[in-house]
Parts: structure tokens; C-alpha cells; sequence
């Protein structure tokens, strides 16, 4: 089953949406900060990532630079997640090299679309 | 004389009237008298005269000059006092006189003894037959009778002489009052007036003939001047009470004014304070809106995610009862979701924090979009919803976003107060000129509504109805947002609505949205020429202009084209700032409060350490020949292009290396012609506007050739020819002479002897012009004038 990396420093949002993935069937890894993510981006190799853009340590813009500025991971396709209001967040995400955007709350469903056609795009090398 | 009064000069002259009369009439009597009385006396003394002549003859007829005459025979008669025989020339030739008597003779016969008779004298003729030998004088002895008789004469004469002055005084007494009172009644009150300046007195008289109207005219006079007087002097009253009140309202505004400064020193004070705390409670606000959106969201993503898992859970296992009640807290959380997104979306618009995120899309993407998350909401209460939107509907550059939540939330209010009935969207393209507009529209068989709810329609927080929200759920603000995002694409939301009947809200927007429209235009992408010093300190530009967003464009502008850029907010600031940093260029915007750009040109002109200080207005209308007038170094219209402005700023500060063309024309036509000329040629350049922006140029650095206009406002041609005329640096650089004006044989003889050539404008080929320039730019250096042509 596709791996899926979660990047969120929400403790709840964090097990409510891997949950509802893993319920899906996809395998989850989950960091709780940019810095992990970038990291288990390389540890883990997942065939997708869920990237909040708020985090600590390095926040989601700069992570998602920085797996896409390594080699070895920025074949990765990276969904952010993104305040609803914020549109310059979303602006900024695309900028950073994201290849999509969600917004939070999470719509579980139109989130499963996105992450359905990346996969297809991005076909997991296994 | 002069000092007697009149009374008295008339006196004295009745009196010598008076007395010449007399005088006169005496003179006569006492003529008459002595004719009469020697008239007596020759009769008395015939037989003397007789005797006498008869003695004297024979000799005399011998001898009509005989001298010593014997008038002996006289002795024998005693009424003869004396007696003498004159010769025919008048000579004495004998005389007697009786012993004893004073009586003397006159010794010869004069002019005045033959005009002036005297007195008991008779003077007789002696002749010889008809020949005329001489004259006999006999002086008679005067008795005493005779002597009375004269005595009484001259005594009687005398006392009517007298008698006849003292009347004549006393007539003239009497007489003159009449003449003199009322003449010097007149001078008494001309001099009293004249002295007192008292104009109501007034000459009392009975006087009548031309004294009288003397005097009434007098009087008249007096009268005017009276009245003329009394008005000027209201006059001066009133000018001085309106002088009164001018100074107590001057200092009643003065004091208006200090007052009116302190409180608005006060109030500015206030104010910027007012501003500031605004200021900062809005950033407050903002980042307490951002904060709160998040802090509100985090919670709502937990419940909405739980109750999602909930659900999932109790469909799996076929609890459909907590499944419907999961079904309600996820309404109710999405509700909540909604409200807090659209509060947060009306702050930003109040805020002004809304921003455009303009691009190009496929249109019929978007209704794609929107069309598959609204089906859900229209199918809910049985609604059909129709999609009117033609393939070939083409590429729209807006806010997608934005456009996706007005029409997502037109549908959701379609659908909201749709029941069983028809939602239609239906899209369209105008084309038009200058632009396309594309409309959307959403119309419904819904309730529709009366014109009293649609009046109340957009505003925020106001459905069509009090009792609307709780029946039909809403925040109310859906629609006042979806407006304010239309009106800052540029477009709008209209409503037409029947009730029972249904409502079609219509959005128009241009197919093309442009970003707002900048005061400064094509900042976005512009062709920036950058600061002439790239690797020296920056030049110091100080920009004057009373528009803040203007000020803070430009400063963004010009420090990214390398300079250091000075804001001043008004005139005065513009001035002080002017004095202190000295900077290398001024940007003057026009239109101020207060000092006003002209009035700052001025001053800056006026002011030797600035007037070298390049200028460039900024102006809306087009009065080039006023700041050109001033001193101004360029004018530029608002809105300010970017690159134009850049260019324009560097050409003034550039310090031109190698050869250049100085152009001095002040008419902008003809100057552009030229400059595409050098463009063409590929020559450096400067163009000054008059002789003041060409000496700036030349202070700095010499041009190869100078292509000179002769009328100009500010310093002409003439006037520059003679400046450099005199400088030896710059008498050798040549000059061609363009210009509209008339050239006199005199002004041509003049020119001929500074300038390279003389060219009509309009009468000449640039290509002329240019051959002359080609040689000398190529050859880099000043090249001895050429013959004039």
C-alpha cells in the first residue's frame, strides 16, 4: 500500500487524520515537526506527503524546499495543508514546490481525491 | 498803501479827487485873474509904454542889437515899478528898475516868462512900421489895493479849498460804509474762516449790485465747503470707526488664530496619535482575527475529524441512529466552520487586508468546480439544478478562489430558499470594447423577494429577513462578501427578484481583471533605469509630495534603482529637508496644502546652494511652461511611469562621459523629434528645457555640440550664447542655433558671428543637422566651427 508521511504538530489532527488514512488502507508514518519531516522524508521514503505549513523547529514552506532541493527525495509529491483563510499561504505553498493544496479542516473525501490523482501522477516505485 | 484798509485807501482817494479838482479849478481862477488883472494894468500904463517906445526907437532902428538902452523917461511915471527892452532875440539891451524897489527883471526874455503871465507885468511889442524891433517889459508898481485884491483871492481860495475837503472826508465817510462794510464784512470772515476753519459763518449783509453777488457766491461757496466738510468729516468718522473695528476684528482673528494653531497643533497631535492607535489596533485586530481563525479552527478540525471517524464507525456498524446524530454535530460544526470563515473574510475587507490573487484560468473549469461541491446542496431540498455554459466559453485572469466562494455562495442561497423548483447557472461572454465582460448569473423559482428586502440585501449581517436566519440558517454576510469581492475585481452583483416567483443574481466582472490601478504606473514589470553611480554612494533624492502612497511607491522605486530617497509630506517639510541634506535631485509634486510646488520651485530657486539642485515636477495637468519658467529641470505627468521617471532622473544626475549633444529646446514636440534623431544616431545626450537647465548641464560637464532654441521661457537663447560666450571653456564648443522665430538681418549678423548655423524649425532636414553634428561627435573633441550657414 502507498506510504504516506504526515508532517503535523497537532497532537489530535495528527491521530484523527492518520486514523481515517490508515482505516483507507495507506500505511503512515508521522513526524511532528519540519525538521522530522524532512528527515523521514528521506528515512522512511514515503510515496506521499501530508505537509501542515505551521510548524515548529522549520515550518512547512521551508521543508518542503528542502525535500524538493534533495535529490533523493523530490520526486515526493507533497500535498500542503493550509488555513482556509490564508490565501497567501496557499500562494506560498505552490511557491515552496508543493504540488498541491489542501485546506484545513480536512474534507476527508475531496482530500482523498488529491491524494488518489498524486499517486497516479507519482506511482509508488514499488 | 497796501497796508491801509480799504475804508481809508477810499477816503484818501475821494480826497485827491477831490483836491485835483480844486486844484484845477484854482489854477484857472488865478489865471483868469492875473489876464484880467494885467489886462488893468497895461491900460494904466499906455502912456508909459508910449513914451518909452518913442525914446528907444530911433536907436533901435538904427541899431536892432543896441545894448545899453537909457529907460530914463519911465522914472517920470510912478504906477511903473520896473521896465526892460528885450532885443528881438531876447536879449536884455536896457532896463530901469525904480530906486528903492525889490522889483528885478528878468534878463532875458525866456520860454517860460512868454508861457507863465505875471503878474502885473505886460509885455508889448516894438515895431518899426510892420518890422518887429523888439519887446517892452513894464512891471507895474502894485498898490495896496492891488495887493489885497491877490491876498483875498489866494485866502478865499484856501478856505474853500479846505472847506471843500473836510466834505469831501465826510462824504467819504458817509459813503464809503456802504461800499466798504459789506467788502469788509467779507474779508473779516474770509480771514476769520481761514484761520478757524469755521465754514458756518456767513457774511451778514444788505449789499446789493456785484458785491451783493459777490457776497452770496461767497456765501454760496461757504455753503458747499460747509457741507463738503461736515460729509468728509462723517467720512473720516466713518473710516475711522470702520479702522476701529478692523483693528478689533484683526485682533479678534488674530487671537482666532493663535487659538485655531494651538488647537490645531493640538488636534494634529491628537490626531497622529488617534492615527497611530488606529494603527495599532488594527495590526491588533488583524493578528487577533488570524489568531482566533486558528485558534477556533484547530478545535473545529478535531471535532469535525472525530465525528467523521464517529460516523464512519457507526455506518459500519449499522448504528444509523448515532450515525443521524453525528450526521447533526457535523452540520452543526460545518455551520460553525462557515461563520468563523466569513467573519474573518468581512475583517479583512473592513481592513482593507483583502487581497487579489489574480490568474488565468479555463472558465469552464471553475463552474465545473463549483458546480460538483453545490450539486449536494441543491439536490437537498429537491431542487433541479440546470448548468447554461457554452464550451468554447474561453479564459478568464481574476481570483479564482474568490469567484469559486461568490458563486458557491449564490448557489447555497439559490438552493436555500429553493424548494422543489428549478437552480440555474448560466454563464455567458460579452465581448466588448475595450474589454470582455463575463456574466454569471443564478437564477432560482425560489420565494423570491419584495423590493424592501432587496434594498437591505448586501449589507452585512442583514438577510431579507429578521426571521430568515433561523428558518433558512446563514450568517448573512455571504452576499456582502461575495459583493465587496466583486467591486474589487472591478465588477459587480445585481438582483432582480419577483417574490413567489424566484430571483436571478447576476455577477459581472471583466474577463480581464487588472490589479488595482496604480498611481504609479507599471511598477509591476517596468524597464527601471538604475542609478548612474553604481558602485559611489547613492545619490540623495528628496521627494516632496503631500500623497503618502505616492511618497512610499516612489521611495520603493528609487531604492531599488539605487538612489537614497528623502520623503518629505508637504512644501515647508520639502524646504527644511532641502536646506539640511543637500540633495543631488528634488522630486516637486504640484498640488500641496499649504505651500504649494510652484511656490516651493521659487524658493528653492532662490536659494544659491539649491539652485543647481536639479528639479523634476510632478504634475497632473500639463503646465510645463510655468515649472519650465521656475527653474523647473523637467516635468513629468502623473501618473509617473516608472521607466520614465527612472530614465528621466538618471539623464538629469548622469555625469555624461565621452562626447554628448546638448539639446536646449523648451518646446517638448520638437524636442522629442530630435532625441530620436540622437537615438538613431546613437549619440549621448542631455536636454536642457531653457539656458538656466543648460548652464547645470554644462557646469558638470562640456558637450561636443549644442543645438540651441532662441525663444524660451527662464534664460533665452540669447541669453545662453552670452554665458558662454564668455566662459573659455565652453566658447569653443559649437552651436546650432533651431528655432520658430523671425531672424532680423540684424539678429542673423549677430548670430553669425557665435554660431555654427542658423536652422529654420520646419525648414530644414534633421539629415542637414545631423551631417553637421556626425564629424564632431566622432571625432570626440570640438572641431573649429564650421562656415555658418
Amino acid at each position: 500500500m502507498p506510504k504516506i508521511l504526515l508532517v503535523e504538530d497537532n497532537e489530535m489532527n495528527r491521530d484523527m487524520l492518520s486514523r481515517r488514512l490508515e482505516k483507507r488502507g495507506y500505511t503512515l508514518a508521522i513526524a511532528v515537526d519540519g525538521a522530522a519531516g524532512v528527515a523521514m522524508a528521506k528515512s522512511e521514503a514515503p510515496d506521499l506527503i501530508l505537509m501542515d505549513m505551521s510548524l515548529p523547529v522549520i515550518d512547512g514552506w521551508d521543508a518542503t524546499k528542502q525535500i524538493k532541493a534533495d535529490p533523493a527525495t523530490a520526486k515526493v509529491p507533497i500535498i500542503a495543508l493550509t488555513a482556509h483563510a490564508m490565501d497567501s499561504d496557499r500562494q506560498k505553498a505552490l511557491a515552496a514546490g508543493c504540488d498541491d493544496f489542501d485546506t484545513k479542516p480536512v474534507e476527508l473525501a475531496r482530500l482523498l481525491v488529491k491524494i488518489e490523482e498524486l499517486l497516479k501522477k507519482f506511482p509508488p516505485k514499488a | 498803501m497796501k497796508s491801509l484798509s480799504f475804508r481809508w485807501q477810499l477816503t484818501l482817494f475821494i480826497l485827491m479827487i477831490s483836491g485835483v479838482t480844486l486844484s484845477l479849478a484854482f489854477a484857472g481862477l488865478y489865471l483868469y485873474d492875473v489876464q484880467q488883472f494885467n489886462a488893468e494894468v497895461q491900460t494904466r500904463l499906455e502912456s508909459s509904454q508910449a513914451a518909452v517906445i518913442e525914446s528907444v526907437l530911433p536907436q533901435l532902428e538904427h541899431n536892432p542889437n543896441a545894448t545899453g538902452l537909457s529907460l530914463k523917461v519911465l522914472a517920470g511915471n510912478t504906477q511903473v515899478a520896473a521896465g526892460a527892452i528885450y532885443s528881438r532875440d531876447n536879449r536884455l539891451l536896457g532896463q530901469f528898475v525904480r530906486p528903492g524897489s525889490v522889483e528885478k527883471v528878468p534878463p532875458s526874455r525866456g520860454l517860460l516868462s512868454q508861457l507863465t503871465p505875471e503878474r502885473g507885468a505886460v509885455w508889448l511889442p516894438i515895431t518899426s512900421g510892420l518890422r518887429p524891433l523888439g519887446q517892452l517889459y513894464l512891471k507895474a508898481e502894485l498898490s495896496e489895493a492891488d495887493r489885497n485884491r491877490f491876498a483875498n483871492l489866494m485866502r478865499g481860495s484856501l478856505i474853500i479849498f479846505f472847506a471843500s475837503a473836510m466834505l469831501a472826508v465826510a462824504v467819504a465817510f458817509r459813503v464809503q460804509g456802504r461800499i466798504t462794510q459789506p467788502i469788509t464784512e467779507l474779508a473779516r470772515v474770509s480771514t476769520h474762516v481761514q484761520r478757524s476753519r469755521d465754514y458756518s459763518e456767513r457774511v451778514q449783509t444788505t449789499a446789493s449790485g456785484e458785491i451783493g453777488d459777490l457776497i452770496q457766491s461767497f456765501n454760496a461757496m461757504l455753503d458747499t465747503i460747509q457741507s463738503n466738510t461736515a460729509e468728509l468729516e462723517r467720512a473720516r468718522a466713518a473710516a475711522e470707526e470702520a479702522r476701529e473695528k478692523i483693528h478689533q476684528t484683526n485682533d479678534q482673528l488674530e487671537e482666532a488664530n493663535r487659538t485655531l494653531e494651538a488647537r490645531v497643533v493640538d488636534r494634529t497631535r491628537l490626531l497622529a496619535k488617534a492615527v497611530k492607535d488606529a494603527e495599532e489596533a488594527s495590526k491588533a485586530k488583524s493578528s487577533f482575527l488570524a489568531k482566533m481563525s486558528h485558534e477556533l479552527r484547530t478545535p473545529l478540525n478535531a471535532i469535525i475529524g472525530y465525528s467523521e471517524i464517529m460516523r464512519e464507525d457507526a455506518v459500519d456498524d449499522g448504528d444509523t441512529r448515532t450515525a443521524d446524530d453525528l450526521d447533526k454535530v457535523l452540520s452543526a460544526a460545518r455551520h460553525l466552520l462557515g461563520l468563523i470563515n466569513d467573519v474573518l473574510d468581512i475583517s479583512k475587507i473592513e481592513a482593507g487586508k483583502m487581497e487579489l490573487y489574480l490568474e488565468t484560468f479555463e472558465l469552464s473549469k471553475v463552474v465545473t468546480e463549483v458546480i460538483s461541491t453545490a450539486s449536494p446542496l441543491v439536490a437537498k431540498k429537491g431542487n433541479s439544478l440546470v448548468v447554461d455554459c457554452p464550451p468554447d466559453i474561453g479564459t478568464m485572469h481574476a481570483d479564482a478562489t474568490k469567484l469559486r466562494q461568490m458563486l458557491l455562495n449564490l448557489l447555497s442561497n439559490a438552493s436555500k430558499f429553493t424548494e422543489k423548483g428549478t437552480v440555474t447557472l448560466k454563464v455567458r461572454r460579452q465581448r466588448g470594447e475595450p474589454e470582455d465582460n463575463i456574466e454569471l448569473a443564478v437564477i432560482d423559482s425560489g420565494i423570491g423577494m419584495t423590493p424592501e428586502q432587496l434594498a437591505r440585501l448586501f449589507q452585512a449581517f442583514s438577510q431579507a429577513d429578521a426571521s430568515t436566519s433561523s428558518k433558512y440558517g446563514g450568517t448573512g454576510l455571504g452576499l456582502a462578501i461575495s459583493k465587496q469581492f466583486a467591486q474589487m475585481m472591478k465588477g459587480e452583483i445585481n438582483v432582480t427578484s419577483t417574490p413567489g416567483v424566484g430571483s436571478t443574481f447576476t455577477i459581472r466582472l471583466p474577463a480581464n481583471v487588472q490589479s488595482k490601478q496604480p498611481k504609479i504606473v507599471g511598477t509591476s514589470s517596468p524597464k527601471l533605469t538604475r542609478s548612474p553611480f553604481p558602485t559611489q554612494t547613492r545619490p540623495k533624492i528628496l521627494v516632496i509630495d503631500d500623497d503618502k502612497e505616492i511618497r512610499i511607491v516612489i521611495a520603493e522605486l528609487l531604492n531599488m534603482s539605487g538612489y537614497e530617497v528623502i520623503e518629505a509630506a508637504s512644501g515647508q517639510q520639502g524646504l527644511d529637508l532641502a536646506d539640511q541634506s543637500a540633495p543631488d535631485l528634488i522630486l516637486l509634486d504640484v498640488m500641496m496644502p499649504g505651500i504649494d510646488g510652484w511656490t516651493v520651485l521659487t524658493k528653492l530657486q532662490s536659494k544659491p546652494r539649491l539652485a543647481d539642485v536639479p528639479v523634476i515636477v510632478l504634475s497632473a495637468v500639463s503646465d510645463s511652461d510655468m515649472a519650465m519658467s521656475l527653474g523647473a529641470a523637467s516635468v513629468l505627468l502623473k501618473p509617473v511611469d516608472a521607466s520614465r521617471l527612472t530614465a528621466e532622473i538618471a539623464m538629469q544626475l548622469c555625469p555624461v562621459d565621452g562626447s554628448f549633444v546638448l539639446l536646449v529646446e523648451d518646446d517638448p514636440d520638437s524636442r522629442n523629434l530630435l532625441i530620436r534623431m540622437f537615438e538613431k544616431e546613437g549619440w549621448q545626450f542631455r536636454a536642457a528645457v531653457n539656458g538656466n537647465a543648460a548652464l547645470r548641464v554644462l557646469h558638470k560637464a562640456a558637450p561636443v555640440f549644442i543645438i540651441l532654441d532662441l525663444k524660451m521661457s527662464g534664460m533665452n537663447g540669447f541669453e545662453l550664447l552670452e554665458v558662454i560666450g564668455k566662459n573659455p571653456a565652453w566658447s569653443k564648443i559649437p552651436v546650432a542655433i533651431v528655432s520658430s522665430m523671425d531672424i532680423t538681418p540684424e539678429m542673423r549678423d549677430y548670430l553669425q558671428t557665435r554660431v555654427t548655423a542658423i536652422f529654420q524649425k520646419g525648414r530644414f532636414s534633421r539629415e542637414e543637422l545631423a551631417d553637421l553634428i556626425r564629424p564632431v561627435i566622432q571625432g570626440g573633441a570640438p572641431v573649429p566651427a564650421a562656415k555658418p550657414a
